[in-house]
């Protein structure tokens, strides 16, 4: 890289000014940098699902509390089961599907009560002592396209 | 001879503009992509968060890592773990484990001392979980009701988001 300043023609000749610009320094601080940046970078991104109170929202509900509650229980075989306890006493299974856990199904049955029962606004999730942590996850982000407040219940 | 001499004294000038140029770009772009998240989640080694596609962004809390040998309170190792499962002795009817409890509870005296000393500083109730996938649902419960008892009830499940 060059740069040059020239001053026009005097009685000695050429006087322009040329001169090398030193990049070498400039490419070891980047050099340092880079190194630095790409050890310290993180390529994954790690974000939070709410379990708890805040799951509810961040004001308090009203006083009066819902007509039904609903409660989620996966079991190890990967049936489900859906309870609703309040005014309406009633537990539907929702068996495996292709050895997987049925969440169209879930789905489905989770925006029928939803429209049924105007004021449900959470739901309980729980799982049985062999359920991986990996599955209980999934459930919660598929009953959350529904119902946006799932606690995590069962302790 | 004049010309081996010339041939001598040639250099050989190592243009180096064109790496400075990628030099920069990778900076600018790696200065893009610099998390500068306040909350710092560093997964033990071999450790495997589930993945979620509807995550929220994290917040600053007390963070409580399930590994498969370990539980641990803000880095600190409390319980031992054997294939993610608490030991028998370690639990109480209650379901609570007695290490993570005695664990949890230093943490929040920690946290009610500096709550009495500066009244703008509030007691929290946020804990985030951060739990390798294959975890029984058995061992969570147990993590959750040690905090709960404690008063940790806000519960925040750290997961990676996916694209």
């Amino acid at each position: 890289m060059s740069a040059g300043v020239s001053s026009g023609s005097g009685a000695r000749g050429d006087t322009s000014q040329d001169f090398e610009l030193n990049i070498a320094s400039i490419i070891d601080c980047f050099t340092v940098l880079i190194t630095f940046m790409l050890a310290s970078a993180s390529f994954i991104s790690i974000g939070v699902l709410d379990a708890g109170i805040s799951a509810g929202g961040s004001t308090a509900n009203a006083a009066k509390p819902p007509s039904v509650t609903l409660s989620i229980l996966l079991k190890p075989d990967k049936d489900i089961e859906v309870k609703i306890s309040g005014k309406t006493n009633l537990t539907v299974k929702l068996p495996a599907k292709n050895k997987d856990w049925d969440f169209d199904a879930l789905t489905a049955h989770l925006a029928a009560d939803k429209a049924k029962w105007s004021d449900l606004a959470g739901v309980t999730l729980t799982a049985e002592n062999d359920v991986q942590y990996k599955e209980v996850v999934r459930s919660m982000e598929t009953i959350r396209k529904t119902f946006p407040a799932v606690l995590l219940g069962g302790f | 001879m004049k010309k081996k001499r010339r041939l001598q004294n040639d250099e050989m000038a190592l243009q180096i503009t064109s790496m400075a140029d990628i030099f920069t770009i990778l900076l600018v772009f790696l200065l893009k992509s610099f998390a500068t998240s306040a909350v710092s989640i560093t997964p033990e080694k071999g450790m495997m968060i589930p993945q979620a596609f509807l995550a929220g962004s994290t917040e600053e809390a007390l963070k409580v890592q399930i590994s498969e040998t370990t539980v641990s309170v803000e880095g600190n190792p409390v319980t031992t773990l054997t294939t993610f499962k608490f030991p028998t002795s370690d639990l109480q009817t209650n379901g609570t484990s007695k290490t993570l409890s005695a664990g949890l509870e230093k943490e929040r005296k920690r946290q009610l001392i500096i709550a009495q000393a500066n009244p703008s500083v509030k007691v929290d109730s946020r804990i985030i979980i951060v739990a390798d996938q294959r975890a029984p649902y058995s061992t969570i419960k147990s993590v959750l009701a040690s905090a709960a008892v404690n008063g940790y009830t806000d519960f925040k499940l750290a997961v990676v988001k996916g694209d």
